[in-house]
């Protein structure tokens, strides 16, 4: 078994504790992502968030050799974008994701990246990167890496604001 | 010609009742452009072929603005192999039809303006041509040409082809080009290295279309980082809109012997490349004059291959209609090393300063300075004054003593750092941005580049270069009351920052990048922003409406919500913060009474539901007097039209998770009577 498949193990394991919601939080985790894509508010209280020391340092350091070698050279090394790529940092970046799991964020990458040739990234090399955006943008790092498996990073959930 | 429009096609008719219902105040009909905006259409991507973004429309206003109703939505998923999130295209609407380009292939769509039902699409699968495009995507728009009898949608396919379609049926105008196309890698005065296939070239802006000229620039990858200090020429070139042959080309880079040649010093003309015009071009079809906004050299941070002046990046030229030969020039910024393309289409403004008639051209720019001329005569209109400016010390790099500044309007945004410009919500969060730029080298603008240096200086701090100000989206301008509006961004932090890059990746000596952290470090983003919060103080971006005949600012006021990273900021709680605004270049609609435009990010909020709202502003005043919920930010300049006795808005929205969509907003039955 994977990490990220024991991580999901333990979110859903933890999910009777939290009394009156269970059902409905069960619910929202198994529904499709395109809620969002319909213009609905996602909802931003589920287990865990990008505050929750989501990924590990070592993946950060991976993931930032990986964003060096497949999304620099648009991206900006200081990932603040440029006329035909979005910056990955600051406001809009984090005002855009607010509130999506990160496996939208995930997939986001896997279909539409790099540009010229959409699909071509590894998932690992994606997940990675991911964790060093988190990084990058101030979020903490815990013990364990960001999971690969979509449905874990569905339970992961984008928060931008410092609360 | 009212009479030829009619005969030309049934939907033609409807257009007309449209018209008539809509605006009583309509002007006649202008000899030269039978569309207008008057007329209730939309038949140029700014409106007109001016940069006026204004429609004297007035059925919304300000009592009525808050009540808008979607009237339709499109989504551009299915328009390629897999969604697009960067939907910055403003359609065009001609009797009735929507014109627009859409999903990642670059197809065009024709849609029933009133319902946004589907009644065409031309798509070009280029291959491996439109994969390695340099501006791939949807890109911002198509042109509409009709001399009354037969009538033509042109676009820039991603593969940079000038494609001429029918606009009943989009299919491809065989007369035109070769069987509908002209491959605008060709006759380009020069081999697009390395084939037609890969050669880096292309265009996402949309063409502009006046007289019988068809008016096409030139766009390449993003210039921090070139793979070659001989990249190839963004020349611009004029077509004929029947035939698809070349009128003319204009050398934006002059060849030897044409005039320029040598404000490159070394002959540097022959090798340097770039120095486009990716933005849009605008026209005074009267005077038979084109402006054309050109961006930067090749190395938008590093000059030191191309030493001298560099003419004509980042200057505006006016060329001549028919022949495309130069009438006048103003280099901006001379000698570019601060990628301060000219990135807005040039605005053309009959103005009176000072009890005088003048036929002007006001260029906004990244660098929050807007610059007018006599459009005739290329004078500035307000004195424009050689300043001294810092020499660096980059080896290699050749250096301008002196750059232009205009004396009116004043900067209306931010275009250099100091730490007067740094956050102060807290004397905490003051003193922490202070020791977050202590490895930074601040001043004001045009402070130049360094080498980057882990230590110290790490980049030169910006906040012009790049993305500040006014970017493609452009401005408004109200041929009434003679203001002009723009949206800027005023916190856009750009690190200039140079390394020697490996030869593999480059053979320039210098290209963009930053000192690796020590081994072991994790580069993070913490010189950018003070515990998640932005560097400088508020606004982060504003609108802003210049009277074009004082030169003076008449009002600025933040745009966009206060974003969520601030508002629910740990370190700010029990403060006041009025809203910021939000950093980014939005494009602004002008009508009779509004000023419009939509929130460049999303936020959330305990009493709506999370998105970005489409403002109105009173135009007079700045003030706001409605809104409406987009569920992404806008992310194409919004327009307006008239169908049937109704007046429509229609925005392009995408960004992070939202795929792009146009939404079309109209005011409820009852309230449009």
């Amino acid at each position: 078994m994977t990490l990220g498949a024991r991580r999901w193990t333990r979110v859903i394991a933890l999910l009777p504790l939290l009394a009156g919601v269970t059902a409905s939080r069960t619910a929202r985790l198994a529904a499709p992502l395109s809620s969002t894509v319909s213009g609905s508010s996602p909802r931003i209280d589920s287990t865990r968030t990008t505050w929750d020391s989501v990924y590990s340092d070592s993946q950060a350091k991976r993931g930032e050799s990986r964003y060096g070698v497949l999304c620099a050279r648009c991206h900006q090394a200081e990932l603040g974008g440029a006329d035909e790529s979005p910056a990955l940092t600051g406001g809009a970046f984090l005002g855009n994701w607010n509130g999506h799991p990160l496996s939208e964020l995930q997939a986001r990458i896997r279909t539409g990246m790099p540009p010229s040739s959409p699909g071509s990234f590894g998932l690992q090399d994606i997940t990675d990167v991911v964790a060093y955006l988190l990084a990058y943008n101030g979020f903490p790092a815990g013990t364990t890496d960001l999971p690969v498996e979509e449905m874990a990073l569905k339970g992961i959930v984008f928060v931008a604001e410092r609360r | 010609m009212i009479e030829r429009l009619v005969r030309r096609a049934r939907i033609a008719l409807a257009l007309l009742f449209a018209a008539a219902s809509l605006a009583a105040q309509q002007r006649p009909a202008s000899p030269l452009r039978v569309l207008t905006t008057a007329g209730g259409e939309w038949p140029s991507y700014t409106g007109d072929v001016r940069g006026s973004r204004y429609s004297p429309l007035d059925q919304i206003n300000a009592a009525n603005f808050g009540t808008l109703e979607v009237a339709w939505r499109f989504k551009t998923d299915a328009l390629g192999p897999r969604p697009e999130f960067k939907l910055e295209g403003t359609p065009l609407v001609v009797g009735g039809v929507l014109y627009a380009t859409a999903g990642t292939r670059r197809a065009v769509v024709a849609l029933d303006a009133a319902t946004g039902e589907l009644l065409w699409v031309h798509s070009e699968n280029e291959g491996e041509r439109g994969a390695a495009a340099p501006r791939p995507l949807s890109g911002r728009g198509l042109a509409y040409w009709t001399d009354g009898r037969s009538s033509r949608v042109l676009y820039v396919t991603p593969g940079y082809r000038l494609v001429a379609l029918d606009p009943r049926t989009g299919a491809r105008v065989l007369a035109f080009g070769d069987s509908g196309a002209v491959d605008l890698k060709t006759g380009m005065d020069q081999v697009i290295a390395p084939d037609l296939t890969t050669g880096e070239v292309g265009f996402q802006g949309a063409p502009v279309v006046a007289r019988d000229v068809v008016i096409i620039g030139a766009a390449f990858r993003e210039g921090g980082t070139p793979r070659t200090y001989r990249n190839n020429k963004g020349y611009v070139r004029g077509y004929d809109v029947r035939t698809g042959k070349r009128l003319w080309i204009f050398h934006t880079i002059p060849v030897k012997g044409e005039f320029g040649y040598d404000s490159w010093l070394n002959n540097s003309a022959d090798a340097a490349g770039n120095t486009g015009v990716w933005t849009q071009i605008t026209v005074d079809e009267e005077l038979g004059l084109v402006y054309l906004p050109v961006e930067s050299p090749t190395g938008d941070y590093y000059g030191g291959h191309r030493p001298g002046n560099n003419l004509y990046g980042e200057s505006i030229v006016c060329v001549d209609l028919r022949t495309g030969v130069r009438k006048w020039y103003f280099q901006m910024v001379h000698h570019p090393i601060w990628d301060f393309d000219l990135s807005a289409a040039p605005i053309l403004a009959d103005i009176t300063v000072d009890g005088r008639a003048i036929k002007s051209v006001a260029v906004p720019t990244k660098q929050g300075l807007l610059y007018v001329f006599d459009r005739v005569t290329g004078k500035p209109v307000w004195p424009i004054e050689e300043q001294r400016v810092e020499t660096g010390d980059v080896p290699g790099e050749w250096y301008a003593p002196t750059q232009p500044m205009p004396t009116r309007p004043r900067a209306f945004s931010r275009n250099g750092l100091t730490t007067d410009d740094l956050i102060d919500f807290t004397p905490a969060l003051h003193a922490a941005a202070i020791a977050a730029t202590a490895r930074f080298k601040l001043g004001p603008i045009f402070t130049p580049p360094v080498v980057s240096k882990y230590e110290g200086p790490f980049a030169t701090l910006a906040l012009g270069p790049t993305n500040g100000g006014v970017n493609w989206p452009g401005g408004s301008y109200d041929p009434e009351t003679h203001l002009l509006y723009v949206s800027a961004s005023n916190y856009s932090p750009s690190p200039l920052g140079l390394v020697e890059p490996t030869s593999d990746v480059s053979d320039m000596n210098y290209v963009r990048g930053f000192a690796p952290p020590p081994p072991g470090t994790l580069r993070t983003g913490g010189g950018m922003e003070v515990q998640g919060l932005p560097l400088v103080k508020p606004p982060y971006g504003t609108i802003t409406a210049i009277d074009l005949d004082k030169g003076d600012i008449s009002w600025q006021v933040p745009h966009g919500e206060t974003p969520d990273v601030v508002r629910n900021h740990e370190a700010l709680r029990g403060l006041e913060i009025p809203r910021t605004g939000q950093p980014g270049s939005v494009g602004t609609l002008v009508t009779k009474t509004l000023l419009i435009a939509g929130d460049p990010q999303v936020t959330s909020s305990s009493t709506r539901a999370r998105g970005a709202m489409l403002r109105a502003y009173d135009k007079a005043t700045g003030r706001e007097v409605g809104g409406v919920l987009l569920p992404a930010p806008q992310s194409g300049s919004p327009m307006t039209y008239g169908v049937n006795g109704r007046q429509y808005l229609v925005v392009a929205v995408s960004g992070g998770a939202y795929s792009g969509e146009y939404i079309a907003f109209r005011l409820p039955v009852a309230a449009a009577r």
